[in-house]
Order: C-alpha cells, then structure tokens, then sequence
C-alpha cells in the first residue's frame, strides 16, 4: 500500500514534558484515517508535530516519501498540508473571505477553488463579508475546513471538527468531509466514535502518548474489548 | 445601536469628557492662542504618533518591544541632517555600503556553500567565527584609510553645529573633496568586496534546520549582487559629480532626499536588527527587551561620538525658510508665493513647517499604513499573525520573512519622524526618549497593539502637553476666585502620564484595545 504520510517513532517534549512517546502512524493515500484516543492522549500534539509547530526529537515524519522533521512549519505546509487545528483558530479581524484568501499560496487559488468550497459549505457564500468574530461556531468550524482547501494540499489534518457543534451541523460535516477525501487524504482527529466511524476508514488509537493500535475501522467496529478499553463507552 | 452604546458605554464616556474638557480648554484661551496650541498639539501628536505606530506594529506581531525605537528616531534624524548638510559625507560613504552589501546578496551561493560535506561537523562551529573576525579585520582595515570627508566633533568651527548654523544662513561650503592617499583605489573596492562577502558567507555558516529546498544557482542569485557591485563602482567614479550635484540642488528636492535616504536606513536597519540580533532570541523574550535596550544604549553613545553632544538644529527647506518680503503670510496662496516660515491664521502667528507640513504627513503616512494594512496581502497577514502567528505558519506562510518586514517598516516610521522633527524641534541625543516616553505613553492610552489606537494616543498626548504648556504661559483663572494658576513646565509629562493612569484604571486595555 502507498503511504502519503509516515510517522515513524516521534517523540515530542512540551517543555520538559515527554508528551509523546512513541507513536506511529501510516496513513494510505486517498483515505480518511482517525486518530482515536482519550482526552490528553497525544493525538493533537501529533498533528502539531507532523506540521513542525511543534518539533520532534527523535523520529521520523516522512511527507511524499521526504523527511519533514525538523523543518519550519512554513515550510513544511507549502508542500502542501492543510490544518484545521482545534477550536478553528479563524482569524477574528479579518473578513470570511480574507480567511479563505490569506490562505493562498499561489495566485488565484481562491479564485479557481471557490466554487468547489461554496459547493460544500454554501453558507459561507452569503457570510462572505461578514469579519470572522461574528460567526457562531458552526460557521466557523466551515470557514476553517474551508482555509485549508484554497490552497492545493494534497494532506488535510482535521482536529476535532464536531467539538461544540450542535447535530445537525455534525451531520452536515459528516456529509462534508468524505468529498474531501476525494481530493486530498484525510487525518482526523475525532472523540465522537460514532462520528469517526462511520467517516473513517482507518484508525490509529493513541493512548498515553504512545500508538497501542491500528487497523481498519470495520474490524474496530466490533472489537467492543479494544473500545471499551481505550476509547471509554462506546 | 444600544448594544454598542452598551458595549463601549465606558470609551463613550471618557471620549465625552476629554471633548468636555477639550472645549473647555479652548474657551478659556484667545483665538489664535487656541490656533496655535491645536496646530502645535496635532504636530508633536503626528511625530509621536510615528514612534508609536511603529513600535505597537512590531509589538502586536512580533510581540517585541522594542525599546531602541525611541533611538533609531534619532538615528534618522542625524542621517538626514547628514545627507541634507553635508552631501559630501553621504555619497563618499554610499560606495562602501554598496560593495560589502552587495557580498550579502550572494546568499543563493553563501546557502548552496554552507551545505557542502567540507563544512560540516565541528568545522560548522568553528569556521564562522574565523570567518566574521576575519571579515571584520578587512573592513576595518580598509575603511580606516578609506577616505570619507567630514565634520570635526573636537573643532567648534568644523563641528555639526557651526556646519548646520552657516548652512542656515546660508553660507554652506563643503571642504576639498577627501582622495586616497593611504590607499590604492582598486585594493580599497577589492578590500570592501571580499570583506562583506567573507562576513556574509560566515553567517550563512550559522544557518540552521533542515532547508525546505536548497537554492538552484542561475543567472538571478547573481543579479543583485551584480546590480549593487555596479552602483558601488559607479558611486566611486562619479562620487565627485554626485556630490557637486547634491550640493548644487534646490533644497526642497534635497530634503525630500534626505527624507528618503532616512526612512531608506531605517529600513535597512530594521531589516539588519531583526534578522541577526532579535531572530535569535524570539525564544527568550527577556534577553530580546535587554538586547533592545542595549542597542539603545550604543545608539545613543554613537551618535554622540559621531555628530557630538552639542545641540543644534537641521536648517529648513527653502520653501519654509523665508521672511523677508510678503511675509509672514496671509494664506497660503502668500506662502507659496513668497515661501514664506510663518503665516497667520486667525491672528496667530504659525510656523508652517512645523505646525501644518508635519501634521498633514502624519495623515498621509496613517491613512497609507491603514490602506496597507486592509488591503494589500502583507497587511492581512500582519492583522491575521497579530492574532495567531502559529496559525499563519501553518497555512504555509514564511511568518519571519514578513516579521522582518514589519521590522524594517515600522523603524523606517520611526526616521522619517526624526527627519521630520529635525528641522522642528532640532537634533539632540536625548530627542529619541523623550518621543520614546510620549509614545509608550500614548499606547498605553489608545490600546497596545491597536493602530487607531495608536494615533488616538499620540494625537491626545500632543494635545494634553501643548495645552497645558500654553496655560503655563496665560494661566487658568480659577472660577469664582481671582487666583490665576499657571501650571509649572514639570506639570507637563506629569500630566500624560496622570491620563494614562486615569485611563487605565477605568479601560485597562487602552481605549481603543481589545480586551483580554
């Protein structure tokens, strides 16, 4: 199988934190995998350090069969990871269609993916002048995914995207992200399992700052034991 | 409605009594007391407002405060008296700028050299030091028998303020051009050359973390290089024409050059400072307020080495140096005319480059820094990093590249409000804290990181000085009693500061910040 991502053992510190200690994660070209785990496993300083914004000290993260560990994380997005990070980070001052044009990287990118954005999120086509601090969550969490499509990323990572949102704009992302996946291959973080389940069609579960397993999301599925012990009530 | 009246009722209320008290400033004095007062208020508020916009640009996205900008106001000051009075000085230095800048421009090849196996492992640590003291001992060397005309800081006769004091009467002479005598000509460009490119292939040396991608060599590394290396030389052979030229202008087109060549250095400045002295410390954000405070420190000590201690004043352009016939002015249709210095305006005798050219500039330079700042890419990126610089890198955005351009324009901000205060106030080695103190103080009032409320700041400060320094001359009659109160000159920074604290205790994050 081709990977387009590998992590290979990183260990991560936060200060003198060891906050990763070990993990490893495969993820296949075109798929949407989740990293699953409880709150303060590690799954988001492991985004974080796939990006760089948070810098690796031991392990590998190999990108389109290149080394990535270590380099700024400018660097390391243009070659073309899109993030959506926890609690959206939406620029307050900036209109909703700054937010989506700041995140060009090449001329006319927001140009040529507008349609493609309006198509999934058509919300965000009549709140395009509005200034991101007066979106309510849901309108942001769209405006967030929606960043980190202008620009051509070939790898989306999606922290928490149903965090706070009400069930019926849950439903509406669950109808989202999988026509991502269709351009790019998804990684994302979920704690709803019935959200990820029914998105994903990898796992990999982070439990202490270590990967304890992966697979397929059709086996997790049944594999009560392993739920109930990493993941809590199902 | 009523919710923003709610929201801001605070600000509502407190810019309420300030225009409360503003008017009751106003009616207590004549009416071209008042003209003056406003004008000269709007004046100091315009250059402080130059410091401050600046500084809270490089704080709000750097989060740097940098506490040399009060210095590098200053700085810009003495370079533009420098290019305006003493040509001369300024073009025999622009060759060796040139020529060791343009060894910083090779720094595709410095990159693709640095990452060759022959300076790798402990060779990597030691050879860049070899090389920067190495470079160092080549410039100095050349440079101390380079020859460069200038003032003399120990003769009172050739000292900056006998030079700026005859060139306002009129009388400037510059001294016999300096020729190499110490020195071939071809050895001292040679000298420049291998020296700036020594010292920039040293700090390529220093370079570290993984490249993105090394740089492919091809005809544009080498473009700049060539350009810069071309100018130098070019300087050199006409360095006497261009000073005969510089010396001969009409010196309105020479003090808008002195302008330029000021807001130019403290660009180039800036863009030096943040890449090698504050890049490195963005991870200790103490050493960087002590680094800033130390370069202050120098600055001041340079300048004082340089220009000398002595105060004195930059003469005015021609076409606000006149007093002769038609003068003072009636409009400014009369000014144009005669060009007049002053102008009466409701009876109140102004300076009009001091008291309208300043204040007009100061509009120009906050409504083109608003404009770049809403509408150009550059600017969104600084709003956007403002508030989450981690976010921005993340959407594949070079943040330090855009730091140091927030760097370079917000000290280039700072000279061009020293070039302006030059003429005005005068040149000094302290001119830079005084504005300094006005401009923390001004930020601390309209909001630390807010651009409006930088300007809201500085225009109050100016305002709040200037009135209470004209009520020291006329005095506040005391209602009901027959008291005449004037208020002491130590009143006046005592008094923006008592509105800061005012302020502060009612709206902790300014009046036009964000709150926490």
């Amino acid at each position: 199988m081709e990977y387009i991502l590998d992590v290979q053992d990183i260990h991560t510190f936060i200060g003198q934190y060891h906050i990763l200690q070990g993990v490893n994660v495969r993820v296949p070209k075109g798929s949407i995998t989740a990293l699953l785990g409880r709150n303060g496993a590690g799954k988001t300083t492991t985004l974080k350090s796939i990006l760089g914004l948070t810098t690796p000290r031991q392990g590998k993260v190999v990108f389109e069969g290149r080394e990535i560990q270590g380099m700024r994380p400018f660097d390391i997005a243009a070659l073309g990871i899109g993030f959506v990070p926890e609690h959206r980070a939406i620029f307050r001052d900036l209109s909703v269609e700054e937010n989506l044009k700041i995140a060009e990287r090449k001329k006319g990118d927001y140009a040529r993916k507008q349609e493609f954005i309006f198509s999934l999120f058509p919300d965000l086509k009549r709140l395009i002048h509005l200034s991101g601090m007066n979106l309510s969550g849901g309108q942001q969490q769209m405006l967030a995914i929606a960043r980190a499509l202008v620009a051509d990323n070939s790898l989306l990572l999606i922290d928490e995207p149903s965090e706070g949102l009400a069930p019926v704009l849950i439903e509406q992302l669950m109808k989202a992200i999988p026509q991502l996946s269709a351009e790019s291959t998804v990684v994302l973080v979920e704690q709803n399992f019935l959200v990820a389940s029914q998105l994903t069609e990898y796992y990999v579960i982070i439990e202490e700052g270590r990967s304890v397993k992966d697979g397929k999301m059709k086996d997790l599925i049944d594999d009560k034991a392993t739920i109930h012990r990493y993941l809590g009530a199902a | 409605m009523t919710l923003f009246i709610r929201k801001n009722l605070m600000l509502l209320i407190i810019l309420s009594v300030l225009t409360g008290l503003f008017v009751a400033a106003a009616s207590g004095m004549e009416s071209q007391d008042f003209v003056i007062t406003l004008l000269r208020g709007l004046s100091v508020g315009s250059l402080t407002f130059l410091v401050a916009s600046g500084f809270s640009l490089i704080f709000g996205l750097l989060d740097v405060l940098n506490l040399a900008h009060g210095t590098l106001f200053m700085i810009g000051a003495y370079i533009g008296w420098t290019v305006y009075v003493r040509p001369d000085t300024f073009v025999d230095l622009l060759t060796p700028l040139a020529i060791i800048l343009s060894g910083f421009l090779l720094k595709d090849l410095w990159t693709v050299l640095s990452t060759r196996s022959l300076f790798a492992g402990r060779m990597k640590r030691i050879l860049p030091w070899i090389g920067i003291v190495l470079a160092a001992a080549i410039l100095f060397g050349v440079l101390r028998s380079y020859p460069i005309a200038i003032w003399d800081v120990g003769d009172y006769a050739q000292s900056p303020v006998s030079i700026s004091y005859l060139a306002s009467q009129g009388q400037s002479i510059l001294p016999p051009p300096a020729a190499f005598d110490k020195l071939s000509p071809f050895l001292a460009l040679v000298g420049l050359l291998a020296g700036g490119s020594l010292l920039a292939f040293s700090l390529a040396l220093f370079g570290t973390g993984k490249l993105a991608a090394t740089p492919r060599l091809n005809w544009r590394s080498f473009f700049g290089f060539a350009v810069l290396l071309l100018a130098g030389i070019l300087f050199f052979i006409f360095n006497n024409a261009l000073t005969d030229f510089l010396a001969g202008v009409n010196t309105n087109w020479l003090f808008l050059i002195a302008a330029l060549v000021a807001v130019a250095s403290g660009i180039g400045l800036g863009a030096l400072m943040e890449t090698t002295l504050i890049r490195p410390l963005y991870i200790r954000p103490i050493y960087q307020l002590m680094v800033t405070l130390g370069l202050s420190a120098i600055g001041i000590e340079m300048v004082r080495a340089i220009w000398g201690r002595p105060e004195f004043t930059m003469p005015r352009p021609e076409l606000f140096a006149g007093t002769g016939e038609g003068c003072p002015a009636t409009s400014l249709a009369d000014w144009w005319q005669y060009h007049c210095s002053t102008m009466l305006l409701l009876d109140g005798r102004i300076r009009i480059f001091n008291e309208i050219v300043i204040p007009i500039i100061g509009v120009i330079v906050l409504v083109a820094v608003w404009v770049l700042l809403q509408r150009s890419r550059l600017g969104m990126i600084i709003r956007a990093g403002v508030q989450d610089r981690e976010m921005v890198e993340a959407l594949g955005i070079n943040v330090r590249r855009v730091f140091t351009q927030v760097f370079a324009l917000g000290v280039g901000l700072a000279t061009l409000g020293g070039v302006l205060a030059a003429p005005s106030i005068g040149l000094s080695n302290l001119m830079g804290e005084s504005f300094m103190i006005n401009a923390l103080i001004a930020l601390a009032i309209g909001g630390l990181t807010s651009y409006p409320g930088a300007a809201l700041g500085s225009v109050l400060v100016g305002l709040l000085q200037q009135f209470i320094i004209k009520y020291g001359q006329i005095g506040i009659s005391i209602p009901f009693t027959d008291i005449i109160f004037k208020p002491s000159p130590p009143i006046v920074p005592a008094s923006t500061v008592l509105l800061m604290v005012v302020i502060l205790l009612v709206l902790p994050s300014g009046l036009l910040g964000k709150k926490e």
